[in-house]
């Protein structure tokens, strides 16, 4: 058999193993916090109780499976420290996702829409929303998700645009914290933290070592890392097994590749 | 003539005031950069229609053609109409019947092109990963490294593998990523103000 | 002509030169006043309705003990002062956030704790919008930076010198890939990717590769299929390849229905195109525009079918994708260049080597600030960091 030309029907078969196998088993690996996980969760920590944060679910339901740890352990965090989520969704396909993740992690608080958190629903053209909302929220959400006039909840009236917000939490699959960072970080001077998937998190380092993003948590990794610092385990450290072996699987048919090569040139 | 310089001129005096608008904080200018974005959602709103309409119009002729594959086209249209129709109907809220289909079909059909990634990642990185060269070795080191260092057992080796896997995201992957943006800031630049200007036309349709 | 580029070129440079002295010579008014012990002005750089307050942490001010401050405003002519805020003496500064342009404040600061407190007053202030935000002024010098170069090298280019443009494997591609395809009786397929919207210079850098791509398509009489995620992508294709197909006398065989939108959603963009692909196996595929996370899925696609692929885009990350999937890539800015090198119209070629001389005005930055950096002098990353 030419080990430099297995099939890929082959790689993609054990790939399939190395991963669902695991997701079967209950063992748990040490996780070791990395210091981007670490900067989002001080600048959380840092913000004053009451203090309001956007939590924009730039999202779709592809990358649900992966983005869902993380997004739930940041929502956790930030009802833990009593800080008040303004929720909203620059990608349609978000909006559902946002409503169902806001809800149900507030009940699990106890916490009451209107009170502590409020969801704006969707816009479309992200560009033109992050700009009119570093004017005036309201302009850009007139009504929330109910159809109801959220200016009227006394705990949220006093929220005009980016200079009334501590924090942009932006749960992305894709390069929406980019035009965050660009938009309303660049032009509001407005801190930004961004919860997203691995395969984008490595563009975002550029901007994290600038300081233009405060930090990221990626995908499945810093979601282990997040509920770590946080005392639960959820999906991200259940995750940690499939993801391992899974790696560990590429890393090994890239070797057997490069020995097959290797013997076959001498 | 008018066919080619009204598109123009309205390109000159958006992208001139666009450009412009941001050293001025005056509400006079504001209020007409929000009355700008405005519009962009608006006009965004009715291209959405047209391209509801474009995918209705092109499977219809498929279907009525009976063209190669046009049974595909069937039940494209058909998730259409059955998903908006849940929503108009029913609401969009917990509990109801379209974010049932949301869930339980959406998300799992879509979790599933995209979890293609995953196997063309391991089939690209046995294609491509070969050790032909000192600068190939160099890579896949890397790449070793940073696959290593973003799962635990990386740090259960040693402490030095995700160590190692973030130095090279944040020093060597980062700079060369710099430079690469710097350029395509540099291209995009030139690029808007050859549109703003009137020297790029070509994505007008007209030369 | 040649005379009114001249005047045109040194109005321009007179104009620059002057905006860039004036910010030197004029300090900002809020650094001038800030060497006062007390006092209050009009917020600078804002859109009014602010009025800024700032104090020492003089003795004769505020006792050193003493940590809480409060402040009341009244507006000039009235009587009752009202409360504002409570803030802490260390902060040395309040924006009054409150106030209404054109009527004149005053304000009273108490500085006082059980033991022993003192009050002073400022004002009287109006607040007042301004035309300039001050804060913004390195972006502008960029700005006209960039202007400055692009009027100097399209007057160099009006006196006929012609520019040099590296050859790009990726765009010298375009022909071979299109005239495989005729010659193998398939279709070229051609899609910007998922990221972009038709604001986005990457789009307009694609759609001008796909009018070149077009203008083939017509001549050798080969399929193209355009899917897109954006209706108003699909809406400026139409019309490029529309405009291409006229250009080269072949409207007949033009197919509007090749042109169409799929869904605004990233992996259903995905999916429609992977299905394209599949099913029509098209010889050469073209992946320009903004590309996420379905760049891989899409070039290993057309890879499995055998296409002879271009790729291109602006997101560094899928650039390392495009590498390992496709035949030739374009890195980040060679897309821009694209429209220059392959209609070879001087102006736009001017404008692609305006790139090269900004790039060598950043390095020269970057290479000043890293050795200022060294020894310990942060002027220049501090002044080209406010924003």
């Amino acid at each position: 058999m030419d080990l430099t030309r297995i099939d890929k029907r082959i790689i993609y078969l054990l790939l399939l193993l190395a991963v669902a196998i695991p997701l079967l088993t209950k063992l748990e690996l040490p996780v070791n916090v990395g210091p981007q996980t670490e900067k989002v969760f001080e600048a959380i920590e840092e913000i004053p109780a009451g203090s309001h944060i956007i939590v924009s679910f730039d999202i779709e339901a592809s990358s649900l499976p992966e983005v869902q740890p993380v997004a739930e352990a940041m929502i956790r965090h930030t009802f833990g420290r009593d800080l008040r989520i303004v929720g909203l969704a620059l990608f349609s396909e978000g909006t559902a996702i946002g409503y169902n993740m806001l809800s149900s992690i507030a009940q699990e608080f106890g916490k009451e829409y209107g009170e502590h958190y409020i969801y704006l629903g969707f816009r479309p053209q992200y560009v033109s929303a992050i700009l009119g909302m570093g004017e005036d929220i309201n302009s850009v959400f007139p009504l929330d998700y109910m159809n109801d006039d959220w200016t009227e909840y006394p705990a949220f009236a006093k929220v005009r645009n980016y200079s009334d917000i501590s924090l942009v939490l932006s749960i992305a699959d894709g390069s929406l914290p980019t035009y965050w960072v660009e938009y309303a970080g660049s032009r509001y001077h407005q801190k930004i933290v961004t919860g997203l998937t691995a395969v984008m998190a490595t563009s975002y380092y550029p901007y994290t070592e600038s300081g233009q993003l405060v930090g990221m948590v990626g995908g499945l990794k810093g979601a282990a890392e997040y509920e770590k610092l946080l005392g639960y385990v959820g999906g991200g450290q259940r995750g940690m097994l499939a993801q391992s072996s899974g790696h560990l699987l590429i890393i090994l048919v890239v070797c057997i590749a490069n020995i097959a090569a290797w013997r076959k040139r001498r | 003539m008018l066919r080619k310089r009204i598109p123009l001129l309205i390109c000159f005096v958006f992208g001139a005031f666009g450009l412009a608008q941001y050293y001025s904080p005056h509400p006079i200018v504001v209020s007409g950069y929000s009355t700008v974005l405005d519009w962009v959602q608006i006009i965004f709103a009715f291209t959405l229609i047209v391209g509801v309409l474009s995918v209705f119009q092109i499977h219809l002729k498929k279907i009525s053609r009976r063209e190669k594959l046009w049974g595909y086209s069937i039940v494209t249209l058909s998730a259409i109409i059955v998903m908006a129709s849940a929503g108009f109907l029913g609401g969009t809220g917990r509990g109801t019947a379209f974010v049932w289909m949301f869930d339980n079909m959406q998300v799992p059909m879509q979790s599933t092109v995209f979890a293609l990634l995953a196997f063309f990642v391991a089939t690209a990185a046995y294609r491509g990963f070969r050790l032909r060269n000192v600068e190939a070795g160099i890579l896949l080191a890397a790449a070793i490294v940073i696959m290593l260092g973003r799962i635990p057992i990386g740090a259960l080796i040693s402490d030095y593998i995700p160590a190692g896997a973030e130095w090279i995201l944040t020093v060597p992957s980062m700079s060369a990523k710099r430079a690469v943006l710097i350029g395509i800031g540099l291209g995009s630049i030139t690029t808007a103000l050859r549109v703003i200007l009137g020297i790029e036309r070509s994505y007008l349709g007209r030369g | 002509m040649k005379g009114e580029g001249t005047n045109i070129f040194q109005r321009w440079v007179i104009v620059s030169c002057l905006i860039l002295v004036s910010f030197f010579i004029f300090p900002s008014p809020l650094y001038a006043e800030a060497q006062a012990d007390c006092g209050a002005h009009d917020t600078p750089s804002d859109g009014g309705g602010s009025i800024t307050i700032f104090w020492s942490d003089s003795a004769d001010l505020i006792p050193a003990h003493v940590d809480t401050l409060t402040v009341y405003r009244r507006a000039v002519g009235d009587s009752d002062w009202d409360r504002l805020a409570e803030t802490t003496t260390r902060e040395k500064l309040f924006l009054d956030n409150n106030t209404i342009d054109g009527i004149a404040y005053e304000y009273r600061l108490e500085a006082k704790d059980s033991v022993s407190g003192t009050q002073f007053r400022v004002g009287s202030v109006t607040s007042s919008p301004q035309w300039f935000n001050a804060n913004r002024t390195v972006v502008l010098v960029g700005v006209l930076a960039c202007l400055a170069v692009l009027a100097g090298v399209m007057y160099i280019q009006r006196s006929g010198k012609s520019f040099y443009v590296r050859p790009i494997r990726g765009l010298e591609a375009v022909d071979e890939a299109v005239g495989r395809a005729t010659e193998m009786g398939k279709s070229v397929l051609f899609t910007p990717g998922w990221g972009g919207d038709i604001q986005r210079p990457t789009t307009i850098a694609a759609l001008n590769i796909l009018r070149y791509v077009a203008t083939k398509t017509a001549e050798y009489r080969c399929d193209l299929y355009f899917p897109t995620h954006d209706p108003v992508i699909m809406a400026a294709a139409e019309e490029v390849i529309h405009e291409a197909y006229i250009e080269q006398g072949q409207a007949d065989i033009y197919n509007a229905d090749n042109v169409f939108y799929t869904t605004s959603s990233q992996l259903g963009y995905a999916a429609a195109v992977d299905g394209l692909i599949t099913r029509y196996k098209p010889a050469a595929v073209f992946l320009l525009g903004t590309f996420e996370g379905e760049a891989l899925i899409l070039a290993e696609t057309g890879n499995s079918v055998g296409a002879m692929q271009v790729a291109g885009t602006d997101s560094t990350i899928q650039l390392s994708f495009f590498m390992v999937a496709c035949d030739y890539t374009l890195i980040g800015e060679e897309l821009f260049a694209a429209s220059g090198y392959l209609t070879k119209d001087s102006k736009i070629l001017a404008s692609v080597k305006v790139q090269d001389y900004l790039k060598v005005i950043i390095v020269t930055l970057l290479v000043v600030g890293a050795i200022m950096a060294t020894f310990g002098s942060s002027v220049l990353s501090d002044w080209l960091g406010q924003t």
